[in-house]
């Protein structure tokens, strides 16, 4: 049978259409209808009088998946194990991971928050084991609540094995901003992908203002990475990761000044991550060059049509060899 | 009559060479080498006459063949069973031809006068005595020296056969010591006059012991104006070597980095050297093994001179260098007649007698033993240089039978 | 709070004192009554925000200077000249100061438009640096963008078309020194002040001068007036310094000088090198095991795994200041910046001063410490650690413990071989082998050749060993080696001693029997100020 690529929200309805569902559905409806209709009472939730005020129900997971368990003793150590034991040999295995840059951090001591570019799924494996040592140990990720905290199998699996917590994508929510500002009072460093989500094509989105947001309320700074590779690894819409090469490139800690504003801050740690991609292609006097005269690449590529980007993305050297194509 | 003799013995000599590999002089206790009664060699003809060692000197020569080392190119021009001892000063106890009774030094070669041959053949003619072509030939035995042939018996004995074409009056003020030296320096005072030493040239010699000790008094003496490189191993020998007159003194392993230094030359190698590529211009080679014939041509420049005083035999060396360098391989056997840079002809002999007396060559025999104590003796001399001797002698002067007539 | 350093009378209830003993140590007991320690300071607070400190100091420039970004124009050319190798000691952990330093200077020059960058190791007569070692040094970052360029480079003293003669000083002290930093219209110098006779002028006037630049203040009557070569204010080495610097400043070399000072962290304050900048008697159960475990060990390896062991630690020291502009305005405060962690207050000399030679100096990093270098760092380094008069009197006696093996590096001191080999066999005079033999090495065309192309010390390099021994061999009455190989402590013309007590008896010989003694405990390092 062919395989049909389907996204999550065709799965569920694909689930719902199967035909053992039907069945299931008839047999029951057959062999008693009264039983049916009192079990069918009983299950469905009841209908509120008008006059009556419900307190509105609390979901106890997507958003409000509360992840304080995840950071006791035991999940620490529960969440350092498989990080040494599975993580990091099939990040090793397949990303083979080279990171620069680490010595620009030497001089930091307490929580800070990285920032990275987003790429693929693969780029949190791979930063929970490319994080040096002390951040490693407590570090925390924003994730995407309606994709990592859908339901209660999920969401657990991800505050402990990445230690995320959830945050929403849409709206600014209270209640990730209040736990992500006490992590970090707390000495929690947290992770952070400032473009939302991943690239579709490679090139990046518009940094998003959380991170630079986090930072000025926390009083932490900021370390921008940037993250090179990892699309070879697992490109979005690829089920499988496959064998490649990732980089990871830590920049310099940066702090918010007086002047800064959330929007502001975040553009210059998006110029951040870019003068260190530029240093990556380049080198790192080049890209200083550049910097000071105003002409660092974007990072968000040229503002055209769909196949220029890729073609600039996939430079002359990958022509010719594996296409890096958007996924379709 | 009391002699050390050498007799042909397979097994002995398979014994002496492996005893020899453990100890070096091992060869004495097992070798063919035996302390023996045996009869004073007969006159064998006119001309010839009897003579008492009364020192006899342990040369290289002599140790490589009582270990059973020496190269099988001799048994032809030697005879067995044979008493060595080349390096020899004698009693005369009766006038012959002008020389009167009294001390003499012996002239080993057994050229062609000694064997009664008539003409003589042109190297003897030249007098080049070394090189005679008749020294299996004639009315003795084969035998290049006294002390290789079966008629004339060897210094390491109580009494031997000479003739007279090959004593040499020692002067009356001489110790017994000095005159010992007199072959030896003969030798050193040839291979430096054959190596024809230009001046200022840098000329290294190999080798501490008796020989490189006198080859540098020799050049020193003898040679045109030049600087002497010595290398020694040991403390005695270095201080002795600059005592006669070498230039600076070395380690064998500091070697290749001194030439390199004193010739300005450049190296292969990065800090290391593999390889010189320039060098002294001469190398005298007193030591003859392989391993100082490889340091040889390792350390002289391109069209060079290696000239090998000390006795090889059979080494296996890489001779790629000799032919892209164009070096000049030489040997140097014994004594005849020189020509001097300035030009002068004079007997080897002679020569040898006036450096020996101007160098005081006689300190040189630091020990003496009774034929008794012959392997100790040897020991002595295969080890001399380590236990801060040079040469070593049996002095047969008070051995008992002596005197017996 | 870092305790500063002192002086300990020992008496009978002093524990054995720690003596560095090459890629060793030995423990020893100083005679009660008659002995006393100097202990250096602890390592002093380093900079919180180094980073921060540096840029600014770039641009709050100290004496008669511009700030940096005042000094830096599109379209200038700009030469960044950085310490060598022998600096700091040992190596430091990544990222080292010169790398932060120079990232800073390059920062404000790539935002000031400057396009004509060169960086210059400068490594006077020392041997080039290696790829790794650069990279060590500058980081990767910066490596990376100039070397595959050809604009990180090696200083060479040999190039007769890389090489610029300036002028002459009013003592006849020619100076020339690298033709592309003369040229520039601003040499950038970063230094690493390890001790207080490294920076000023003698960053530019030495580390980027010729063979025939240097030979003027590299020879033994500089250095037997240079009392001692540490205090630059008693050395006459620093006075050719200064006035070469004076040459360079009238003919309009432009230096802008950074300077920098760590703090003496060499073993950390953990793990278990720790023990060896601890005092004896507040050394914990751990520390006692862990001596006696690293003693127990280190006698078991091969010395080539020793070596190994130690060549490969990287020190934590740390900054402790940085100072920017003028050349001597700004070494002024260096200087008094290195005083703070390595002054120590030491009353009246002694006729025995031991010391303990650690496994390093500053010429054989990644290499081997030689005879030649022994005697250097004992004779040489340690012994000038003082200011006002050596701890030891006229005549007296040094005492150094140091295994003293016959053993060169070949390919990074061809030329001590030789001079070990065929130099120190004919006399240990400084005088007579500076006058017979200097020359010859200077312009032996294979040492050239590999200080040029190898990796090797200028063939001059190991009779500037034996110069810098000069004020002390003039000054003491005998010296011993504890400890050493025989063979190699005769041919340095010192005397061999199998133990502490063999050698404190052959000193009673020149210096009799009450003598008083007293211990260098360094390092970490410490500079004696006797009164
Ligand atoms: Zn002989
Ligand atoms: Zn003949």
């Amino acid at each position: 049978m062919a395989r049909i690529p389907l996204n999550r929200s065709q799965t569920t309805a694909v689930v719902k259409r199967l035909p053992i569902n039907r069945m299931v559905a008839n047999t029951v409806g057959r062999s008693s209808a009264s039983v049916s209709r009192i079990a069918r009472a009983l299950l469905t939730e009841p209908t509120v009088p008008a006059g009556v005020h419900k307190e509105a129900k609390v979901s106890k997971v997507g958003a409000n998946y509360d992840t304080d368990w995840a950071r006791t003793y035991p999940a620490r150590f529960a969440r350092l194990i498989i990080r040494t034991t599975i993580m990091k040999p099939i990040v090793d295995a397949l990303a083979s991971p080279s990171l620069e840059g680490v010595d620009r951090l030497i001089d930091l001591d307490g929580p800070v928050i990285f920032a990275a570019n987003h790429r693929s799924h693969a780029d949190t494996p791979l930063m929970m084991t490319a994080v040096p040592e002390p951040w490693r140990d407590r570090l925390f990720i924003g994730a995407a609540a309606d994709y990592w905290f859908t339901n209660r199998v999920l969401s657990p699996f991800s505050a402990l094995v990445i230690g995320a917590i959830p945050v929403e994508r849409k709206k600014v929510s209270r209640t990730a901003i209040d736990t992500s500002l006490e992590l970090l009072a707390d000495g929690w460093s947290m992770l952070i992908f400032p473009e939302g989500a991943r690239s579709p094509d490679g090139w990046a989105r518009e940094f998003t203002s959380g991170a630079a947001f986090l930072s000025i309320k926390a009083g932490v700074p900021v370390v921008p990475v940037y993250l090179l590779g990892t699309d070879e690894v697992w490109s979005k819409g690829n089920r499988l990761p496959r064998r490649a090469q990732a980089t990871v490139v830590f920049g310099s800690p940066i702090m918010p000044t007086a002047d800064d504003d959330n929007r502001s801050f975040a553009l210059r740690i998006q110029n951040a991550v870019a003068l260190l991609a530029d240093e990556h292609s380049s080198d790192w006097w080049q890209a200083r060059r550049r910097a000071a005269e105003g002409v660092t690449p974007s990072l968000q590529g040229p503002p055209a049509d769909s196949w220029r980007r890729a073609w600039a993305r996939s430079g002359p050297e990958r022509r010719g060899g594996r296409r890096s194509w958007p996924a379709v | 009559m009391k002699a050390l003799r050498f007799e042909r013995s397979i097994g002995r000599f398979a014994a002496a060479n492996i005893a020899s590999r453990l100890a070096p002089g091992g060869g004495a206790k097992v070798g063919p080498l035996r302390l023996r009664d045996i009869d004073a060699p007969a006159l064998p003809g006119e001309g010839w006459v009897e003579v008492l060692p009364r020192l006899a000197g342990i040369c290289g020569s002599d140790l490589a063949t009582i270990d059973a080392r020496s190269s099988r190119y001799f048994e032809p021009i030697v005879s067995f069973p044979f008493v060595p001892g080349h390096e020899v000063v004698a009693d005369l106890p009766a006038p012959i031809g002008h020389l009167a009774a009294g001390r003499v030094v012996i002239e080993p070669v057994l050229g062609c006068v000694t064997r009664g041959i008539d003409p003589v053949c042109d190297a003897c003619a030249r007098g080049d005595l070394g090189n005679c072509e008749r020294i299996a030939f004639g009315s003795i035995e084969p035998g290049l020296q006294s002390g290789f042939c079966c008629d004339t018996g060897g210094g390491w004995s109580t009494r031997m056969v000479a003739h007279s074409s090959q004593l040499h009056a020692v002067p009356e003020d001489w110790t017994d010591e000095a005159a010992v030296m007199v072959e030896p320096t003969a030798c050193a005072v040839h291979g430096v006059l054959a190596a024809d030493v230009a001046e200022g040239d840098l000329v290294v010699v190999l080798g501490s012991g008796a020989l490189g000790l006198l080859t540098i008094a020799a050049l020193r003496r003898f040679g045109r104006p030049c600087t002497i490189m010595a290398v020694a191993k040991h403390p005695t020998q270095h201080q002795l070597a600059l005592a006669l007159g070498a230039d600076s003194v070395v380690l064998p392993h500091e070697l290749t980095r001194a030439v390199r230094r004193a010739t300005n030359s450049l190296a292969l190698g990065d800090g290391d050297i593999i390889r010189l590529t320039g060098g002294a211009d001469h190398v005298i080679d007193c030591v003859g093994s392989e391993a100082s014939l490889t340091e040889a041509l390792s350390v002289v420049r391109p069209r060079g001179r290696v000239t090998m005083v000390g006795m090889p035999g059979q080494v296996h060396v890489d001779l790629t260098g000799l032919w892209q360098r164009e070096i000049t391989l030489a040997g140097a056997y014994a004594y005849g007649t020189e020509t001097l840079p300035s030009g002068e002809r004079r007997r080897t002999f002679d020569l040898a007698f006036e450096l020996v007396a101007a160098a005081e060559l006689g300190r040189l025999v630091t020990a003496t033993y009774p034929l008794s104590q012959y392997e100790a003796a040897i020991t002595h001399a295969a080890t001399a240089g380590a236990r801060g001797a040079v040469r070593i002698a049996f002095d047969l002067r008070n051995e008992k039978e002596r005197d017996r007539a | 709070m870092p305790r500063p350093g002192f002086v300990l009378d020992v008496d009978r209830s002093t524990p054995p004192i720690l003596f560095h003993h090459g890629e060793g140590f030995r423990l020893e007991r100083l005679p009660a009554g008659r002995s006393r320690v100097i202990y250096p300071a602890e390592p002093i607070e380093p900079l919180k925000n180094p980073d921060a400190a540096i840029r600014h100091a770039l641009v709050n420039p100290i004496g008669d200077s511009e700030p940096l970004t005042a000094l830096l124009k599109p379209g200038m050319k700009l030469t960044i000249a950085f310490d060598d190798i022998s600096l700091p000691l040992p190596p430091m952990k990544r990222p080292d100061i010169r790398q932060r330093v120079i990232e800073a200077v390059l920062e404000l020059a790539a935002a000031a438009g400057v396009d004509d960058v060169m960086l210059i190791a400068a490594l006077a007569l020392h041997r080039r640096m290696t790829e790794a070692e650069l990279r060590h040094a500058v980081g990767d970052r910066v490596y990376d963008a100039f070397a595959p360029h050809g604009l990180l480079l090696n200083h060479d003293a040999e190039d007769p078309d890389n090489l610029l003669f300036i002028g002459t000083t009013e003592k006849g002290e020619e100076v020339e020194i690298n033709k592309r930093a003369a040229e520039s219209d601003l040499i950038i110098y970063v230094n690493i002040n390890l001790v207080s006779m490294d920076g000023g002028w003698k960053s530019t006037a030495t580390g980027l001068a010729s063979y025939r630049s240097l030979r003027h203040h590299h020879n033994v009557r500089t250095m037997q007036h240079s009392r001692s070569f540490m205090d630059r204010h008693a050395s006459e080495l620093h006075s050719a310094n200064w006035r070469m610097g004076k040459v360079l400043k009238d003919s309009g070399v432009k230096v802008f000088q950074i300077e920098t000072t760590m703090n003496n962290n060499v073993f950390g304050t953990e793990g278990p090198m720790s023990v060896l900048q601890k005092r004896e008697w507040e050394w914990s159960l751990t520390d006692r095991i862990s001596m006696a475990g690293m003693k127990t060990a280190l006698d078991l390896m091969p010395q080539r795994t020793r070596r190994q062991i130690f060549q490969n630690w990287q020190a934590p020291h740390a900054m402790t200041s940085v100072q920017a502009g003028e050349v001597e305005a700004v070494h002024e405060l260096t200087t008094a910046n290195v005083y703070k962690q390595h002054l120590v207050p030491v009353e009246g000399q002694t006729d025995i001063m031991t010391m303990g030679l650690p496994y390093i100096s500053p010429y054989n990093v990644n290499s081997i410490l030689n005879p030649i270098l022994v005697a250097c760092l004992g004779l040489g380094y340690f012994f000038n650690l003082y200011r006002g008069k050596p701890p030891v009197r006229e005549g007296g006696v040094l005492i150094m413990s140091h295994p003293t093996p016959w053993e060169f590096h070949p390919v990074h001191h061809p030329s001590y071989i030789d001079f070990f080999e065929q130099v120190l066999s004919e006399t240990t005079d400084p005088i007579r082998i500076e006058a017979e033999f200097e020359k010859s090495f200077a312009e032996d065309e294979w040492y050239r050749h590999l200080y040029r192309t190898s990796h090797a010390y200028h063939g001059v390099h190991p009779f500037y060993m034996w110069y810098w021994c000069s004020h002390a061999l003039q000054h003491l009455g005998q010296v011993i080696i504890v400890g050493g190989d025989v063979r190699a402590v005769r041919r340095l013309g010192f005397k061999p001693a199998s133990t502490l007590q063999d050698a404190l008896e052959m000193a009673s010989d020149v210096v009799g029997r009450d003598a008083t003694i007293t211990h260098i405990h360094n390092p970490p390092i410490l500079m004696a100020d006797v009164h």
